[in-house]
């Protein structure tokens, strides 16, 4: 669990059993069959909205083809139903098993592909498998009617009962999606949909992490599948793996709020009863004018909360609540908290990094050429070049972005190039980047907790680390605020908090300064020699020369992917091959005169 | 046959406004369409009998629904105008319209809603697609409503129902009968039997159920010989190749399970050009749609010639007066399978509600489960026939092939309703 949800999970089970029951109350007196069929449908729908959100809500990758898995769990209850007599109520159970191993199956090859090539592919799944369907003959498969032990077949004569076994499910779906929200899964998921690249450099498993995901997404569409045959009991590709039931799921969550489990449900509960009404009402008098005024109404919301109704709503009572959060007391932990914390190893001499002949080409372009250095344990060693002289893909192929073409990198003697980049980070590698990618709405010890369970710490643990790293980047006032909020010197820290998360024994830090003012950079660097005065080892990149002078115990000058000079600041800067590098020829000679 | 057809005169009259001129009726039929449609209050003097007809009104199928309705509001109106239900003291009879929209789970709830609204109805129709027609009757059959349809899935009356019944030959029952319904128009027109033929399908799912059983034993037991069998992927983007093929295979007939117009266009262009015209190359599809008038506009009457399709049921021999109703009430240019059969639906509700005396769904369908008439309203569906057997199926339903000609589709075959000979080339 992520601090502070305990409490947070009770508030919502709370309000969640309270709407649950007030639903179930009014499905009690509602006698009228066809309101009950909607009061039905409602739940329905909403697991399948949730099934969307757990997946493509938190991890990001949008998926336009859920109906894959309604639809297998609805043809499995209905098969197994008119095949080998299985009643729904095992069938459901095993729909959700269909579903979630479907979706392991789907996930494997389709996982290669992003953004929207992975959006179209999830698109032609369905698709498939309806004209799979089709080939098989199953193109109405209908529920047989059972008048001997109604209840054994989940055939009931009171539709309310309908109502109850949907309302079970949704609570059900509900619980799930609030547990994943609120632990480790949920926070991994949402640094994913943040930067995958990130998220993997802060050393999540993002492959295992996304399977994980759509299987569990899988798995809920299967149940809401099988549960739908058994209301709608008829079978037919296209009422369960349509075009229509894969936007179903995406409308509903895109409507009420993407990576929030009230979305679905608010969507749900206004346009399946909208839609219907829509269709009963408005379709009696003008035939067809009903998908026009749904369509319309769609586009109106989206306009006007383009993040769905639950944030919009939620983002405006928030403002109202607190007309300003006061800018938090900047005065305390101005300076970082005492080095007297820990026991500071001065710089032992110890090499922690021997990298040894790297190379790495685009095509014909040698990004980075042959680099050898090392980097003394307890030390800051200072990357300096011009634009595009292959710093940043030096650190690529470091910390395993990208696949070295030659050459190795030893930490404490482990072989670190050819390792997958989350193993890298695990291996006591931390990384910025050099734009910071936070979640605005979470507060600073979620989106500093991120590295922390990269590292692979136990959830107790993580949280000790992640304040541990907070106090260190003297942002202990901030823990609370929400990251939206923070000034960018305070991203940059908090940048840097996610990757001390992790307790790493080696940063590489990514242009940290790059933008900040020359008190805000100052603030920065204090932070970085309080790290260093606690043994920490850091590479960083950077352009601005005058902070690199007074931070950096060494320099290491790259031009053209190729290493021009390594060694003291001082001297370095003084070397005629830099001063040439950086200011050209002709201001070479005006100096030496 | 022509037994029948006076059979059918009296049927035709009796349902109609006898020495009423035809403007007088249609203004009078008007008028109590209007009020049959618009929500009224039940007439003082008497009860009304309510039956539904729930078919799409909006989506891609709604002119199915709407030719649906031209039938109904049309036998509503003759009904009411005629004295009503006599045995009810001529109560009126009062159509309600739901709309199954473009979707099972839309159709269904229409379903719910109706049952919920009208507790009162003796009976209804719809919903034209199969798939809707089974959800639809998953409602009906709980709520114990006699529910007619035209749908062709055999699962619909599969499943041990007791309130449905099924005008239409189920789409088995179609696909046996359809070769010999095919091959006997053939020898009655060249004096011999084919012996091979060309199939062209598409792969969605209704010409797969049809095509099945085509493939798998019919063609053997007549004796055919497939020289092309081509299937592909609506929607068409050319059809060049498969008809290259049919050309060179050279077959005596083609069957042309096509399900969509642009489809249809396509093919028929291309056999034009490849000069595989209608006084070549006989071409058999099936279903109401075939004869569409919009399709003959889009295709065109000289291309479109001779294109046949096997259909439940079409305005034909002995209708010819209903028809002429039909054209002047509605503007439709001819009486198609939906309107017709929604028409002897509403007649049938009718006839079982006269039977029963009492406007209760439960005896309404108990009457019509006892129904053998050959007489009547029987004479409004092919085969001339009406019992239902155990399962709800119209005992010896008869298929019906329609043609295009100059620019109309009439129909050819069986004789007993057929108004035109059929076109089919004798080499």
């Amino acid at each position: 669990m992520r601090p502070g949800a305990t409490p947070r999970l009770r508030r919502h089970g709370m309000i969640l059993a309270g709407l649950l029951v007030a639903y179930l109350a009014i499905s009690a007196v509602v006698t009228n069959s066809y309101y009950q069929l909607m009061l039905t449908l409602v739940p329905i729908w909403a697991v399948l909205g949730l099934s969307w959100n757990v997946f493509s809500g938190y991890v990001g990758l949008t998926s336009f083809g859920h109906a894959a898995f309604f639809g297998l769990g609805a043809y499995t209850v209905a098969l197994l139903l008119t095949m080998l007599n299985l009643t729904p109520w095992i069938g459901i159970p095993l729909a959700a098993v269909v579903g979630a191993a479907a979706a392991l199956l789907i996930g494997l090859p389709t996982f290669r592909l992003r953004g929207h090539y992975f959006a179209l592919a999830m698109l032609a799944y369905p698709l498939l498998m309806s004209y799979l369907a089709q080939y098989l003959g199953y193109n109405e498969v209908s529920l047989p009617m059972r008048r001997d032990e109604p209840v054994t077949w989940m055939q009931f004569t009171d539709p309310r009962v309908y109502t109850v076994l949907a309302v079970g499910l949704l609570a059900l779906a509900m619980a799930i999606s609030m547990v994943v929200e609120n632990s480790r899964f949920g926070l991994s998921l949402m640094a994913i949909r943040q930067n995958e690249l990130a998220a993997e450099a802060a050393g999540l498993n993002v492959r295992q992490w996304k399977m994980r995901a759509l299987m569990l997404s899988g798995g809920m569409a299967g149940a809401a599948g099988g549960f739908y045959a058994c209301v709608l009991l008829v079978v037919t590709p296209e009422a369960v793996l349509g075009m229509l039931v894969s936007a179903q799921a995406l409308v509903v969550a895109l409507f009420g709020g993407v990576g929030t489990y009230w979305g679905p449900l608010i969507g749900a509960a206004i346009l399946i009863p909208l839609s219907e009404t829509l269709h009963a009402e408005l379709g009696e008098i003008i035939p067809g004018i009903q998908g026009v005024v749904y369509g319309a109404a769609i586009i109106l919301i989206m306009l006007l909360a383009p993040e769905g109704l639950y944030w919009s709503i939620r983002d405006r009572w928030a403002r109202q609540a607190a007309p300003r959060p006061s800018p938090v007391p900047e005065a305390p932990a101005r300076v970082p908290a005492a080095p007297a914390a820990r026991p500071s190893p001065p710089p032992s001499g110890k090499t922690l990094l021997e990298v040894r002949g790297l190379s790495k080409s685009f095509g014909g372009l040698r990004a980075v050429d042959d680099v050898s250095f090392s980097v003394v344990q307890g030390s800051i060693l200072g990357i300096i070049g011009p634009n595009g002289a292959g710093k940043t893909t030096m650190f690529n192929a470091l910390n395993g972005v990208l696949p070295a073409d030659r050459g190795e990198a030893r930490m404490d003697g482990e072989e670190i190039i050819g390792r997958k980049l989350f193993e890298i980070c695990r291996m006591g590698v931390g990384r910025t980047f050099q734009v910071v990618r936070s979640f605005p709405r979470l507060p600073l010890l979620d989106n500093v907790l991120v590295g922390a369970y990269g590292a692979g710490l136990p959830d107790e643990e993580a949280v000790t680390a992640a304040r541990e790293a907070i106090t260190r980047t003297g942002l202990t006032h901030l823990t609370d605020a929400p990251a939206g909020g923070l000034t960018s010197k305070e991203l940059r820290l908090m940048e840097l908090a996610r990757a001390l998360a992790g307790r790493p024994r080696l940063l590489l830090l990514d242009e940290t300064l790059a933008g900040l003012g020359r008190d805000e950079c100052d603030a920065v660097l204090d932070v970085l020699k309080g790290l260093r005065a606690e043994g920490m080892t850091t590479i960083i990149i950077e352009h601005t020369m005058h902070a690199m002078l007074r931070i950096a115990d060494e320099l290491l000058v790259i031009d053209h992917g190729r290493v021009l000079a390594q060694g003291h600041p001082r001297e370095v800067v003084e070397d005629r091959k830099v001063i040439e590098a950086y200011l050209g020829r002709k201001w070479l000679a005006r100096c030496s005169k | 046959m022509t037994k029948d057809s006076t059979k059918t005169d009296t049927i035709i009259r009796a349902g109609s406004v006898p020495a009423m001129p035809r403007r007088a009726a249609l203004a009078l039929g008007l008028g109590a369409g209007a009020a049959a449609v618009g929500a009224r209050p039940a007439r003082a003097q008497g009860q009304t009998v309510k039956v539904a007809l729930l078919a799409p009104m909006s989506g891609p199928w709604a002119r199915q629904g709407q030719m649906m309705r031209l039938g109904a509001d049309m036998a509503i109106d003759e009904i009411n105008q005629s004295g009503g239900v006599r045995a009810l003291g001529g109560a009126q009879m009062e159509l309600v319209v739901f709309d199954a929209g473009d979707s099972t789970e839309k159709a269904k709830n229409a379903a719910q809603r109706m049952v919920a609204q009208h507790p009162d109805l003796v009976g209804g129709t719809g919903a034209w697609l199969s798939s809707f027609t089974l959800a639809v009757t998953e409602v009906t059959e709980r709520a114990e409503i006699p529910w007619m349809t035209l749908s062709y899935s055999d699962a619909i009356t599969n499943r041990g129902f007791r309130y449905v019944f099924q005008m239409s030959p189920t789409a088995d029952d179609q696909a046996s009968k359809a070769l010999p319904t095919i091959l006997n128009l053939a020898k009655a027109a060249t004096g011999k039997q084919p012996t091979t033929i060309g199939l062209i399908a598409g792969n969605d799912a209704s010409a797969v159920s049809f095509m099945r059983p085509i493939r798998e034993t019919e063609l053997a037991k007549h004796h055919l010989r497939a020289v092309v069998d081509e299937t592909y992927t609506p929607p068409l983007s050319d059809a060049t190749s498969i008809v290259q093929r049919v050309r060179n295979g050279r077959p005596e007939f083609l069957l042309c399970i096509t399900s969509n117009v642009p489809d249809t266009k396509l093919l028929m262009d291309k056999f034009a050009e490849y000069r595989l015209g209608g006084d070549r190359l006989p071409k058999v599809g099936n279903g109401g749609a075939l004869g569409a008038p919009e399709l003959g506009e889009v295709v065109g009457a000289n291309i479109i010639q001779g294109l046949m399709g096997i259909v439940a049921n079409w305005g034909g021999k002995g209708q010819e007066e209903l028809a002429q109703r039909f054209t002047a009430r509605t503007g439709e240019p001819w009486l198609n399978q939906d309107s017709l059969m929604t028409y002897a639906d509403m007649m049938i509700l009718r006839e079982a509600t006269e039977r029963a005396g009492v406007a209760d769904r439960r005896k309404v369908a108990d009457q019509i489960r006892a129904f053998d008439l050959t007489d009547g309203v029987a004479l409004l569906s092919p085969g001339g026939r009406l019992k239902f057997d155990e399962k709800g199926r119209r005992v010896g339903a008869e298929l019906v092939i329609i043609q295009w000609q100059s620019g109309r589709a009439v129909s050819v075959f069986p004789p007993s309703v057929a108004t035109h000979t059929a076109i089919w080339p004798s080499t």
